[in-house]
């Protein structure tokens, strides 16, 4: 893991920000928060709790919408924890979904423990086997930046795998609730519901 | 809710069709299911209701609150070893998400003359008692005089904004 290059996720969401309009932005586990520092949108969801479901909450998005672009800011841990999710997207076929995978090689949000089979898997291998229409994998933030453009002009579903740096945040202890309060996604959702009523 | 002791009836197929539309279902997200099988080949024929596949249960539900969001009115349908394999989706995404979701569990092998929870059949004994653990309300169809209990279950989940199912008794004609 230590010879792969790496690109810093603050550059490739960056990068992403740079071309957010009306999109729906599915975001799950590290790429939650910065991603929320760049902007919050009325078309903003967050996944929490059900990892590796990003993808397939934002397919349902894109299939209840298809004129909207849907793009998935997903992690390498969650993904894995459902592959199948790629056979189901590629099957649908959405034709404006971009699922962009973190692949920093580490479970970041539970203590930077490493992710299965690193240095030898690659997510773009997966999707193409799975049957994305295009996949594309960067390790810096130029080619991604120069690459995007194309790639969100292209009948999806696409997959991009972002090699980034880890962030290895000092691990938080959560405090245990107090009280039934809506989560993330509970809160986030009809806002985005209403969003999309007119679109 | 006890499962009742009166003996299951095979639930033609059409009737069923008939009751999911009623409940005003656009899109049955779903995992195969041999138990319901005859339901799910005319839900393909006629495509009035769009059926869209999915590799898992926590697929489905994940997809199918993502077409709530899109302003769809989705029906999971799974099995009930589907039902044990989706269980924190179905409390992280249907519950916590707080999304009216309506499911349709099929209780494949249930012995027809006796309540699930009295089977020999752990998949069908534990289905019941599951979704109690999780406060989810479901309704027993043991026969096409039960099929109004789909539009029942709909509209709990869009009032209580979560889960609601259907146990489909015996395999469906």
């Amino acid at each position: 893991m230590a010879d792969t290059k790496r690109m810093p996720l603050d550059g490739a969401l960056e990068v992403l920000h740079r071309r957010r309009d009306d999109q729906v932005v599915v975001s799950t586990m590290t790429a939650i928060l910065p991603w929320r520092g760049k902007d919050v949108t009325d078309r903003d969801l967050r996944c929490v709790g059900f990892m590796g479901g990003a993808s397939t909450f934002g397919l349902g998005v894109a299939l209840a919408k298809p004129e909207v672009p849907v793009w998935i800011l997903d992690g390498d841990g969650s993904l894995a924890m459902q592959l199948g999710s790629l056979l189901t997207i590629a099957n649908a076929a959405p034709r404006r979904f971009l699922h962009v995978v973190f692949h920093n090689g580490v479970y970041d949000t539970s203590g930077s423990q490493p992710v299965l089979a690193e240095g030898r898997m690659s997510f773009t291998g997966l999707a193409e086997g799975a049957g994305y229409a295009r996949v594309a994998r960067f390790d810096d933030v130029e080619s991604f930046d120069a690459a995007l453009d194309e790639l969100l002009d292209v009948d999806g579903p696409v997959l991009v795998e972002l090699m980034t740096e880890p962030l290895r945040r000092d691990y938080v202890r959560p405090t245990p609730a107090q009280e039934r309060l809506p989560g993330p996604l509970a809160q986030d959702w009809p806002i985005v519901r209403d969003s999309l009523a007119s679109a | 809710m006890v499962g009742q002791a009166r003996r299951a009836e095979p639930i033609p197929a059409e009737a069923l069709y008939e009751a999911v539309r009623a409940a005003g279902v656009t899109d049955v997200v779903a995992v195969p299911d041999t138990h319901v099988r005859s339901l799910i080949a005319l839900m393909r024929e006629r495509g009035e209701m769009r059926f869209i596949q999915t590799a898992t249960e926590d697929e489905a539900i994940t997809l199918a609150a993502g077409l709530v969001v899109g302003g769809r009115r989705p029906m999971v349908q799974i099995q009930h070893a589907g039902l044990f394999a989706c269980v924190n989706h179905l409390r992280g995404v249907a519950i916590e998400g707080r999304f009216p979701l309506l499911f349709m569990i099929g209780l494949l092998n249930r012995d027809p003359e006796k309540a699930p929870r009295d089977n020999y059949d752990s998949m069908v004994r534990y289905t019941e008692p599951i979704l109690d653990v999780f406060e989810v309300p479901y309704y027993l169809l043991d026969g096409p005089e039960d099929v109004g209990q789909i539009e029942v279950a709909m509209q709990q989940a869009l009032e209580r904004n979560g889960p609601a199912a259907v146990l489909i008794g015996d395999q469906t004609a």
